[in-house]
């Protein structure tokens, strides 16, 4: 096991001991067999200009003084390619995503480890451990742990569990990684507001259209709005189509009117429609926090052919939890709940199991009025209607709750400066 | 054909974009003219009048060089200053640097809440009344209610600075003489005006401004398309910034140098302009320090929190909870804690403690700019957005008179016979 703070500065010497210079930095590729990046070349300083000398011409890489195998002429320098990487240079120092604990951390040191005569980048030392040792405080630290009675606090993080921000190296995390990927949007949603500006932008950009949406839809309207700020149209709306309609009309609320008619365009007519009808009404209104994405069908259906028509048409619905009836005017005349569904027999008419007394809020009631109805009856969604009982759209709890009870990253989000 | 509406179109988009961008050079600024500075200008203008009135463009023009070069940082890498010094530096240089930063900042507070106690004696309100309730209140604003809102109100407030240009008004100067004194150089080497214009000097041009401002201009998210008016904002704000002091510096050398008094204090300065030149110079000089001292009591231990953590890559943020950012929390409440009591409770040491710290702002400033030349010419970093050659050459020549100015403090203080007492550290008064 090794440090790269410690590697980095020590003498490289030829194989007669002469002085090549000094260790400046390690290459790693990440693109082995291994989940770990494998040392493949070490970068000497020396007066005339840096030197790459693959790992396969150093001696003892661990070595107080690195000697080397042959002659400094007999070396062919190495040749970087796209997938190796700077260790000192481009991740010592810098920041990461720690994956597993969700969080941006910075780079303390690096841990090699020699396996089968290779070197591996072990671990990614993020702890105050790191910070004392590369300020030649290491022994102090350890005295420290010792006087405690117990071990340092770990501070250390796999390397597996280590995203690369994208930095000024424009190549990677251009596809988003896997482990990028799997993240719960609500997640990388936090990791974004501890990123700058610039770096969560080039973030947003290597994600797809479907998880960026699903990650904007996680962070509130004004910052969503300058998240999208320099993004092109195009990208824009196609991001738009994905959300669902409420969210995607709270971020326009946000945008200048010339931008958000423009994008408006851009969009699919259908989509379109449904996001200037819920832009229409005030946003901390019924109107203005429902969804259109819900589930109807007529009274006249039996059991089974609402569940064939579920089946259907339901993919976009935000809930089917509930069901809604409505008449051949729109009107709402009754609801029932999937469980109700399930357990009708197959040939019983839908009007006949459904609740024709229904909890439902008006488009112009509060966004408070609509999260008390839903807590008072315990609701998961409530309908929203118009004068006429004519069924416009729903709120779910969450979004009604969201205006109440901000989660507590989003509390965050207001930033230092501005 | 176009209605005037329209041909004016792209004027006022352009408008639109300054106003946007407009903030972090203009805040900056603000926050400059803070309880030290005021007091040190107000003493500059009751010993020497007018006399230490030309050093104040030179000054402007220090002032804007170095912002702009930190707002160009800021925009072009998206980092903070800490950040790059981080990340092309390495951990020892960052946490020399930083270690300064905080106690230098943290002598700051101090004089933030002297400032208040100062200011609120002027309306009759003992200083142990006043300087907990601010220190309570600036905690709290922070932690518990919206940063962007406290900004906003700070910065409506920051008009009241309008306040000392009304004193220097009130005072009656004669403008002919501040005109000439402004372009006419002196050079005296009596040992008290050399130290004034040095704390002049450090307390116009501070190391936290680099660090605030970048990361304001990081967090605003400005991109290259608006560094143009980001560069206005620089200059806008800087020009503001020393005008206000000259106008403090005019007021009390209109008015008291003109009548031979002599003050060592802020509150002397607000007290002294009553007779002088009515109760609403007096009024109003006491006001623009309370809101001086407030924003930047406010602002300092907040943003030194910020800088340190993100250096170190610790939690931060100021709706976490106290687990979950300890040391976040620890720096900014014990900033705040510190710097309240020492004013409550005088030390005896104090003044060697500020004395102290003025030097180690004379010892850092160079130290934060010659790190910032390098990072600003570095290519990998900047591409063509490295700095010209002539701007090169007058960053030195600044970062080489900084030297000389902090030598000069530093041999005034070794051997304070030399600068005739302690009319030479005017700062130091605010405590007493």
């Amino acid at each position: 096991m090794a440090y790269l703070s410690d590697l980095i500065g020590r003498l490289v010497t030829d194989i007669d001991g002469e002085r090549v210079g000094r260790l400046k930095d390690i290459l790693a590729c990440i693109q082995g067999q291994m989940p770990h990046p494998e040392v493949v070349a070490i970068v000497v300083e020396r007066p005339g200009g840096d030197l790459i000398i693959p790992l396969g011409e150093v001696a003892v890489l661990t070595a107080p003084v690195i000697p080397l195998l042959k002659h400094l002429k007999d070396i062919t320098p190495y040749e970087p390619g796209e997938h190796d990487l700077f260790l000192g240079g481009e991740v010592l120092d810098k920041q990461i995503i720690d994956t597993n604990g969700v969080r941006v951390v910075r780079v303390n040191d690096l841990e090699l480890a020699r396996v089968d005569n290779r070197f591996y980048v072990l671990n990614v030392d993020i702890g105050g451990a790191g910070l004392l040792r590369r300020l030649g405080l290491g022994k102090m630290a350890q005295r420290i742990a010792v006087r405690r009675g117990k071990e340092p606090p770990p501070g250390v993080i796999a390397w597996h569990d280590v995203e690369l921000l994208p930095g000024d190296q424009a190549m990677r995390l251009k596809v988003p990684s896997e482990k990028i990927a799997e993240l719960h949007p609500a997640d990388l949603a936090e990791i974004i507001s501890d990123l700058s500006r610039t770096e969560s932008s080039k973030l947003l950009d290597s994600l797809d259209v479907k998880m960026l949406a699903d990650t904007l839809e996680e962070v509130e309207p004004d910052f969503q709005a300058s998240l999208i700020e320099s993004m092109p149209d195009e990208k824009v709306a196609d991001l738009l189509e994905e959300m669902a309609p409420d969210e995607a009309a709270d971020l326009l609320a946000e945008l200048p009117q010339d931008r958000s008619q423009e994008l408006l365009k851009l969009m699919e007519h259908d989509d379109a429609e449904d996001v200037m009808r819920l832009l229409a009404y005030p946003e901390d209104t019924a109107g203005g926090i429902m969804t259109t994405e819900y589930v109807t069908v007529s009274p006249e259906l039996t059991a089974e052919q609402a569940i064939a028509q579920l089946r259907a048409t339901a993919h976009e619905a935000e809930t089917i939890f509930y069901v809604y009836v409505t008449d051949n005017e729109g009107r709402l005349v009754g609801v029932f709940s999937l469980r109700e569904l399930v357990m009708a027999k197959p040939e019983t008419k839908v009007s006949e199991f459904m609740h024709r007394r229904i909890v439902s809020v008006d488009l112009r009631d509060s966004q408070t009025e609509v999260a008390r109805v839903i807590a008072k009856y315990n609701l998961l969604a409530v309908p929203v209607v118009d004068d006429q009982n004519r069924l416009q759209g729903i709120v779910t709890a969450d979004d009604a709750l969201d205006k109440i009870i901000p989660t507590a990253w989003k509390k965050r989000l207001p930033r230092m400066y501005h | 054909m176009k209605t005037l509406w329209q041909r004016l179109k792209p004027i006022r988009l352009r408008l639109l974009a300054l106003l946007a961008v407009v903030g972090p050079g203009i805040i900056t600024a603000n926050v400059d003219n803070d309880a030290g500075g005021i007091t040190t200008y107000s003493v500059a203008g009751a010993h020497y009048g007018y006399s230490l009135l030309w050093i104040m463009p030179l000054v402007a023009l220090a002032l804007i060089i170095i912002q702009e070069m930190s707002a160009r940082l800021g925009v072009f890498t998206g980092k903070g200053l800490a950040d790059l010094i981080r990340e092309s530096m390495g951990v020892r240089i960052t946490a020399i640097i930083l270690s300064l930063l905080v106690f230098v900042n943290l002598t700051n507070t101090i004089s933030e809440f002297a400032g208040v106690a100062a200011s609120m004696e002027v309306f009759g309100v003992s200083k142990y009344i006043s300087v907990p309730i601010a220190a309570v209140l600036v905690w709290v604003l922070i932690i518990r209610a919206d940063y962007k809102l406290v900004e906003r109100i700070f910065l409506v407030a920051s008009a009241m600075y309008l306040a000392y240009a009304a004193s220097g008004i009130l005072a009656h100067p004669d403008w002919g003489e501040v005109a000439r004194e402004a372009v006419r150089p002196r050079f005296s080497f009596e040992a008290g005006y050399v130290t004034l214009a040095v704390t002049v000097v450090g307390t116009t041009i501070a190391p936290w401004m680099q660090f605030y401002q970048q990361a304001s201009t990081v967090d605003k998210g400005l991109k290259p398309s608006d560094y143009p008016y980001e560069r206005i904002d620089v200059i806008v704000g800087a020009v503001f910034a020393v005008i206000i002091a000259a106008f403090i510096m005019i007021a009390c050398a209109a008015t008291l140098f003109a009548a031979g008094q002599r003050i060592e204090t802020a509150k002397d300065a607000a007290l002294a302009l009553r007779p002088l030149a009515g109760p609403y110079a007096s009024t109003l000089f006491a006001l623009g320090l309370l809101n001086a001292s407030l924003f930047s009591a406010a602002i300092l231990p907040l943003s030194t929190a910020y800088t340190v953590c993100e250096a170190f890559g610790w939690e931060s943020g100021v709706s976490r909870q106290f687990k979950e950012a300890p040391i976040f929390f620890s720096i900014y409440t014990v900033l705040i804690v510190v710097g309240a009591l020492v004013i409550l409770f005088p030390l005896r040491s104090l003044v060697q403690t500020m004395l102290i710290s003025q030097t180690l702002n004379g010892i850092l400033l160079p130290i934060i700019l010659i790190v910032m030349l390098k990072l600003v010419n570095d290519k990998r970093l900047m591409r063509q957005h490295v700095n010209g050659r002539v701007l090169n050459i007058i960053s030195w020549v600044i970062v080489i008179a900084l030297i000389g100015l902090t030598v000069i403090l530093v041999l005034t203080s070794l051997f304070p016979a030399l600068s005739g007492g302690a009319t030479g550290l005017p700062p130091l008064n605010t405590m007493m």
